[in-house]
């Protein structure tokens, strides 16, 4: 009997070993002697800054016969993928610039079979020369606190993308809470309500979000009157030495959070793709690898064998520890959304022509109700301090209705807007350029505002009225720069004409978001980042 | 060339069947003629060696294909190992617990070992001299006194308080040695483990009582850190990586292999606790094949001095692990005399010890 079984086990194991021999007598199969042979194709969750790996990705598709497939998304929305569970069966591995978030979820041990560094690089502030000396700093010495005191004396501005949408904000929020703070280990409630105060004074300095950190490297570029830019270093130094930014990277004294790049293999990935994985790993973890990276991307190798590129300053500096809790890190967010950033001053101009009727109108509706809910989580609903005007049009602007969210009395003022969604009706033509024309204006008349201003155009067909391209751009360029300023972000959706949409968000400085290939909820939650 | 291969598959083919008749007939001897693919589930720290194209020869010389998966070795209790040959955690402990789960296939076997020691960068290591935390027996190499250096966290000492420390240096903040989550990772219970023997006044860990009143220290301990990663690899490539807290809890084994490698390991210097723990490469036999994998390990010399070469110390004498490290010395230390071994609780107490302190 026993002897019958370990036949049949080394049958077994001769079996696998001759599929490995005839999958290798093809070619290239590079997936060592026996063993499960790799798959050819890994699909992998990839953070939306990992778009500059592609070219080492393709390199590794030669080495190894593993072909990485990038599905690319921000880092919160991965962590949410990952452990509902969603990620299962759909993903491989997932790569992102870190765990840590993830981590937090008790959940995410179970989903998580195992993670190899791939290199790092911490999140550090990028200044423009004229800044720097303007305000006498030396990247070498500067700290946190500084740049806290020159924000909060309306001397220093700077871009940062959204801590609820990207791991670089969320890094770098991390970061001023422990400077001002004056945390000497992994922050606290407590260390967040006591710094409050400092904080909104910091980032009333703030100008320019954004849910991505490709778009705030372009709208830093079109705006000179935006000092500097919180980013991964390896962005900062790689926007000077395109010449798309002149920039002196400073990473704070006081310290700075270190994004790691983790490969990750999920638990529900077959043996073939697990080991896909490892050796896609491997491979990146290698001498060659980590030389081109360094020098392409300007990251640091995780490798004793390589030396970081030039361009990457030496020296030490102290790295701030992650939160130690889901209660304080998702805290720290709701802080940051609710009572310390800028507030938000919103425009959403809403096309109700006839041709929206029906499903269109009742999805719109939908995407517009789900930003409304009281209990949402940090940076999917209409925040504390924000001012929302909906602005229905059709060949005319129908109604601007405004609404201010505050933290008292919230549920009223979401419910106001709930009413004003709800009495949307579908009917006549589309004037685009009239009504955008109409949304401006009623922003120069309200006068400055310290507040993130944007406008959000959705629209299912063409411009049908006679106020046309040309005329809105002869209006935007005579527009104050406060006016000018404020960007347009465009929905594609229904009918709508791609190009009409793009022209407006380039000439803005906005950003067009598809809702015909996407979702038209999945646009105007992205949007927030940006809001 | 796939003719070639057909043949060559056939003779496989029978040599193996021939191979394993004799085995069936000869009751419980070991058949060792045909080559067979063993899996297994390894603590990450040795997936290094197992892809190594050289130790992957040296097992196929002895009729062996690995395939491993790293799992952390405190995690493979909730691995299913249905289908596995073997479990190969980093320490004792989790042996224990996977030996009793899994029957008994055949002894556990230790082929090799690796004492756990403190990464710092120069000015890092001279700042704690300079403040009785350690001391230094050469440029790149010392001792961490564990007592002092445990009070210290406990009392919150930072290292501005420290004579000498600049941040430029990136020296300022809490003093603590960055360790990883001691739920999931080997190295992070064995940290536990050596501090808790510590404020235990020399003892093992044993009862509720010594667990409770360890549990403040190892509460702070790993509060300070924030969230902590997952396995040993991560915070060592931090270092190396020249980011990250400027104290990293690593084996001495991946220093080593660093070295050996011809890596330069810079300004690091390897800082040995006067009071450490060593991880006890521990491989469990789940079927024949297995055990074998474990025996080869231990007793083949080739497998010995790769694994030598991957930085363990192979169990038994120490002259392969002294001559392969000589042009290290500067790094690393010969042998461990006058560091003291601190025993490691049972899986179950170090296990409510790390509940405690991850709180």
């Amino acid at each position: 009997m026993r002897a019958r079984t370990r036949i049949a086990a080394l049958l077994g194991a001769l079996a696998l070993a001759a599929t490995a021999c005839t999958g290798g007598s093809d070619g290239d199969g590079d997936g060592g002697d026996g063993g499960v042979a790799a798959a050819e194709t890994v699909r992998i969750l990839a953070g939306s800054e990992l778009a500059d790996m592609e070219f080492l990705l393709e390199r590794a598709a030669d080495e190894t016969g593993v072909r990485a497939e990038i599905t690319r998304v921000g880092t919160l929305d991965a962590t949410r993928m990952v452990v509902s569970g969603q990620a299962d069966g759909a993903y491989d591995g997932v790569w992102l610039a870190t765990n840590d978030y993830l981590r937090l979820h008790p959940e995410a041990a179970q989903r998580i079979l195992t993670e190899t560094s791939v290199m790092t690089s911490p999140v550090a502030l990028g200044l423009r020369p004229e800044a720097l000396d303007r305000l006498g700093w030396r990247p070498d010495d500067l700290t946190w606190s500084q740049v806290h005191e020159a924000a909060a004396a309306g001397d220093l501005t700077f871009g940062m993308t959204d801590p609820t949408r990207s791991n670089s904000g969320y890094s770098a929020l991390i970061s001023v809470t422990s400077a001002l703070s004056g945390a000497q280990s992994a922050l606290t409630a407590d260390d967040v309500a006591g710094s409050a105060a400092r904080l909104r004074e910091l980032f009333a300095g703030q100008r320019l979000t954004s849910g991505s950190s490709g778009w705030l490297a372009e709208a830093f570029q079109q705006r000179d009157d935006v000092d500097a830019l919180i980013n991964y270093e390896s962005v900062l130094l790689s926007l000077d030495r395109a010449g798309t930014a002149d920039l002196e990277v400073a990473r704070p004294l006081d310290g700075v959070v270190t994004a790691r790049y983790p490969l990750t293999t999920l638990s529900s990935a077959s043996p073939e793709a697990v080991e896909a994985l490892r050796l896609l790993g491997a491979y990146l973890r290698g001498a060659d690898a980590q030389h081109a990276l360094t020098q392409e991307t300007l990251r640091r190798p995780v490798s004793g064998e390589v030396a970081p590129a030039d361009a990457i300053p030496q020296g030490q500096r102290r790295e701030l520890p992650y939160p130690g809790s889901l209660d304080v890190a998702d805290g720290l967010l709701d802080a940051y959304d609710g009572e310390l950033r800028r507030p938000s001053r919103t425009l959403y101009v809403l096309d109700t022509s006839g041709s929206m009727a029906g499903d269109r109108l009742a999805a719109l509706q939908d995407a517009l109700r789900r930003l409304t809910g009281a209990d949402n989580p940090a940076g999917q609903r209409f925040r504390d301090r924000e001012e929302v005007t909906l602005i229905p049009f059709n060949d005319a602007v129908v109604s601007t209705d405004t609404w201010t969210v505050e933290a008292e009395g919230r549920e009223d003022a979401l419910a106001g807007i709930r009413s004003g969604v709800d009495g949307l009706v579908a009917e006549g033509e589309t004037a685009v350029y009239a009504s955008l024309i109409e949304a401006y204006e009623l922003l120069a008349a309200e006068g400055a505002q310290d507040a993130f201003t944007s406008i959000v155009l959705m629209t299912d067909g063409e411009n049908r009225d006679d106020v046309l391209a040309a005329d809105f751009q002869t209006f935007h360029a005579a527009l104050a720069d406060e006016q000018r300023h404020v960007p347009v972000f465009t929905i594609l959706f229904g009918d709508s004409d791609r190009a009409e949409l793009q022209g407006i968000a380039d000439l803005t400085g906005g950003e067009l978001f598809d809702a015909v290939n996407g979702s038209l909820d999945d646009a105007f939650q992205e949007i927030r980042g940006y809001q | 060339m796939r003719r070639v291969w057909g043949i060559l598959l056939g003779v496989l083919l029978l040599a193996g069947v021939g191979a394993a008749v004799v085995v069936g007939r000869d009751t419980d001897d070991e058949g060792g003629g045909g080559p067979a693919t063993v899996s297994g589930v390894i603590g990450s720290e040795k997936a290094e060696f197992f892809a190594d194209p050289e130790v992957v020869a040296a097992l196929a010389d002895e009729g062996l294909t690995v395939r491993a998966q790293p799992v952390g070795s405190w995690a493979m209790d909730d691995v299913d190992l249905a289908g596995h040959d073997f479990a190969f955690p980093s320490s004792q402990g989790p042996a224990d617990a996977l030996r009793a789960d899994h029957g008994d296939v055949g002894a556990p076997l230790r082929p090799f070992y690796s004492p756990l020691v403190v990464l710092a960068h120069r000015q890092a290591a001279e700042v704690l001299a300079a403040n009785g935390l350690a001391s230094l027996e050469g440029a790149n190499v010392g001792r961490l006194a564990m007592a002092e250096y445990l009070a210290a966290v406990e009392e919150g000492r930072t290292w501005q308080e420290l004579d000498g420390a600049l941040a430029q240096d990136g020296l300022s903040g809490a003093l603590y040695v960055s360790s990883t989550d001691p739920l999931t990772s080997n190295s992070g219970a064995l940290y536990l483990a050596a501090a808790s023997f510590v404020a235990n006044d020399g003892q093992v860990v044993a009862d509720d009582a010594a667990i409770e009143r360890t549990a403040p220290l190892l509460r702070t301990l790993v509060r300070v850190q924030g969230t902590q990663q997952s396995s040993s690899d991560g915070p060592f490539r931090d270092f190396v990586s020249g980011i990250g807290n400027p104290l990293v809890l690593a084996y001495e084994s991946q220093v080593a292999s660093l070295l050996i490698g011809g890596a330069g390991a810079g300004d690091m210097v390897v800082l040995y606790p006067d009071t450490t723990a060593t991880s006890d490469h521990t491989l469990v036999p789940l079927t024949e094949g297995g055990r074998r994998l474990g025996e080869v390990l231990t007793n083949d010399p080739e497998l010995r001095r790769l694994a030598v070469r991957h930085g363990f110390r192979p169990q038994g004498a120490t002259a392969e692990f002294t001559e392969a490290t000589a042009a290290h010395s500067g790094y690393l230390r010969d042998g461990l005399d006058g560091v003291r071994q601190a025993p490691v609780p049972t899986a179950d107490v170090l296990r409510a010890m790390a509940e405690r302190a991850r709180g």
